[in-house]
């Protein structure tokens, strides 16, 4: 059975968010490496915990993602995924423009 | 450039305050996502990969550097310091947090800007040709025409809910710089042969996404005091009969195609009887009070030639170069159009940091009376700018990164945000942009090729245009890898085309050495540099290119 963590967007921000259970207390991080992997039966806890936090207006649209354990830690198991946890795979505009502007 | 009344003023303040008490209650939670979600989209806010997305309406692509100023503040206060311009002429934001969107929309509202209309199934922002009211070709300007439909669409009571969203294009000129053909309606400016009147040659169920498909000609001529009544009529009648049911027909192009050319005209002549001659019946009043906006500025009389500019071009190949590719010849003497690239190997396309918006428009205002304008293709434009300024803007630009000369050349590349910022996405499109710049970043191939375009989209919607580029890009995802599929042959101009797919996708470390054998079929194949990449391509057929790729 696939590991998987919750993740969602958070409602003020609109930034991704995970979540992590710890004795049962929901918090939502950016860190994808900080979520908490369940799976199997398991996972009904976060799922309820992610519920919850959207009827508290505190995320929006929760869903389950396959991740996998690597040594690097947990990584998305899809493209989208890791893009939604790393952020844009292409740097700022401005920061490109003063490294090639520092590198002539 | 059209200035808001009192009630424009009002009408938008009223609306700002009543999205700022929507975004209240949905952050206190009286408001569920499910009921939010249509008042957020109907003012341009979606819900992204990363974060939110604002996208605000450019009308018509015509922006002050006022309006360019507050655009700059926007993506430095609230964002993260760019904006990206879309193919629609509109500026998107990637970043923007909802508890801050109401002050956003309060900045816009000063500089009579908003964000409304530019998502939903509604009537979206008229786009229109770039160089209105300046270009050679122009048979009329069609401003004057956009500002009116602009008017007339905006809070439109009975189209506030259409089957689909609706897009319009207007172009007044023999060059199409507006892709007309890829619209729902699609307007021309025309002149009567008979009559010498101008009025409109009317293309209906125009559309890319899924299904694309060119416009079709309802009406070859209509005059221009027929306007409204004409487009009221087309809306009504697909309004009435296009497809609630099923969100992949509901544009008004497979209205039209499953309808009929000639049925869906007898429709739309039929609803426009009862019409015709009602209150939205255009006068010479209406023209007059809206053409006022749109009066040519004070030009002065200068020659069309000027020595140091002239002496440059002889003693500077980089300013010759940039003079080849991006300037364009103004219908005024001694004044020429230049196009902002904003196409180079560091910025995704479209993509303008906030401290180049603020230098652009400092430039208007000191060479260009104070405006720009957004293109189609992603880029900039400085209208009205003196032949003797031109080295000293050509300077200015190139410390900004703004003078790759490149306008509608291959590294001209159109690309929607793809699967780097959209949630609709199934593959990456910045990125292959950005690798097929760095590896044909050459002038002189670049100048060998001449005129040629590449679109990519990151998914089958199409916002990137790959359909009607004469190199079309689309990103798929197959079996969790991104692979891309390429067409060739497509026009989005006056000669528009759909591409057809080529074959069988390529992977993303392919991909750029497939366009390379395109280019090398074409370079090796063409009679003389005079026959373009699409004359080619149109004489040759896919085999050579196939044999090629697939060979
Ligand atoms: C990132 C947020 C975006 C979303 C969610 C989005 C969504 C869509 C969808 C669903 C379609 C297909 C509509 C249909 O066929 O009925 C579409 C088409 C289109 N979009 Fe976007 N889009 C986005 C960004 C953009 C951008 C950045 C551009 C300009 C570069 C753009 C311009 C267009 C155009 C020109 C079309 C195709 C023309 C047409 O058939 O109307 N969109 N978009
Ligand atoms: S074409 Fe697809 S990936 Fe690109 S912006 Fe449109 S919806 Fe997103």
């Amino acid at each position: 059975m696939a590991l998987q963590v919750y993740t969602a967007s958070l409602l003020k921000e609109g930034l991704v968010a995970y979540l992590a259970l710890e004795n049962g207390h929901p918090s939502w991080t950016s860190d994808i490496h900080q979520a908490t992997v369940s799976e199997g039966d398991a996972l009904d806890a976060l799922k309820k915990a992610a519920e919850q936090s959207e009827q508290e207006n505190i995320v929006v649209a929760p869903y389950a993602i396959d991740v996998l354990k690597t040594e690097d830690g947990i990584v998305a198991a899809t493209k989208r995924e890791q893009i939604r946890a790393d952020g844009p795979t292409i740097g700022l505009p401005q920061d490109n423009l003063r490294e090639s502007r520092q590198a002539a | 450039m059209y200035q808001y009344s009192e009630q424009d003023h009002q009408l938008l303040l009223e609306r700002v305050s009543q999205f700022r008490g929507q975004v209240a209650r949905r952050l206190k939670g009286e408001l569920s996502e499910e009921e939010f979600k249509h008042q957020r989209l109907r003012n341009g806010l979606y819900l992204q990969l990363h974060a939110y997305m604002l996208r605000v309406a450019i009308p018509y692509g015509l922006l002050s550097s006022e309006q360019m100023r507050t655009l700059a503040h926007i993506a430095r206060k609230y964002d993260k310091g760019y904006g990206h311009f879309s193919t629609r002429q509109n500026i998107q934001y990637n970043w923007p947090k909802l508890e801050d969107v109401p002050d956003i929309l309060d900045d816009l509202a000063k500089v009579e800007m908003h964000a409304i209309q530019t998502s939903g199934n509604c009537i979206r922002n008229t786009t229109s040709d770039p160089l209105a009211g300046v270009a050679r070709d122009e048979i009329e300007d069609p401003r004057p025409y956009c500002e009116l439909i602009r008017q007339w669409s905006t809070f439109h009571p009975e189209f506030n809910f259409l089957p689909r969203k609706f897009k319009i294009a207007v172009s007044g000129a023999t060059h199409d710089r507006a892709a007309v053909a890829v619209h729902d309606i699609g307007l021309r400016l025309v002149k009567n042969e008979t009559s010498e009147e101008i009025g409109f040659e009317v293309y209906v169920g125009g559309g890319l996404g899924r299904t694309p498909m060119l416009g079709k000609v309802i009406r070859k001529y209509l005059p221009k005091q027929d306007m409204l009544t004409y487009l009221e009529a087309i809306l009504r009648v697909y309004n009435m009969l296009g497809r609630r049911d099923n969100i992949y027909k509901a544009r008004s192009k497979i209205l039209v195609h499953e309808t009929g050319e000639e049925k869906f005209r007898e429709l739309v002549e039929a609803e426009w009887e009862k019409i015709k001659a009602g209150g939205l019946f255009l006068r010479d009043e209406d023209f007059k009070w809206v053409k006022g906006f749109f009066n040519d500025p004070a030009y002065e009389a200068l020659p069309d030639q000027d020595a140091d500019f002239e002496n440059l071009m002889l003693s500077n190949a980089d300013f010759a170069r940039w003079v080849d590719k991006n300037i364009e010849l103004h219908k005024q003497s001694g004044y020429r159009i230049v196009y902002l690239s904003l196409k180079t190997a560091l910025q995704p396309p479209g993509d303008v940091t906030a401290d180049q918006m603020d230098a652009i428009a400092d430039l208007a205002d000191k060479y260009s009376l104070g405006h720009i304008r957004t293109t189609h293709r992603q880029n900039l434009v400085l209208s009205d700018v003196q032949l003797k300024d031109l080295p000293a803007l050509w300077e200015e630009l190139k410390a900004l990164d703004l003078a790759t000369p490149n306008y509608n050349h291959v590294t001209d590349i159109i690309s929607c945000p793809g699967l780097d910022y959209c949630a609709l996405a199934t593959a990456r499109s910045i990125p292959i942009s950005q690798a097929i710049t760095a590896r044909f970043d050459d002038y002189d191939f670049i100048n060998d090729l001449g005129d040629v375009s590449i679109n990519i989209s990151g998914c089958i919607n199409a916002c990137g245009h790959h359909h009607v580029a004469n190199i079309g890009i689309l990103g798929v995802n197959k079996k969790g890898t991104e692979v891309y599929q390429l067409t060739l042959g497509g026009s989005a101009r006056e000669d528009a085309a759909i591409g057809k797919i080529i074959g069988p996708a390529f992977e993303a470390d392919e991909i750029v050495d497939a366009v390379g054998k395109v280019l090398s079929v074409y370079l090796e194949s063409r009679e003389d540099p005079e026959e373009t990449f699409l004359m080619a391509y149109r004489r040759l057929g896919q085999a050579p290119f196939k044999e090629r790729l697939y060979g």
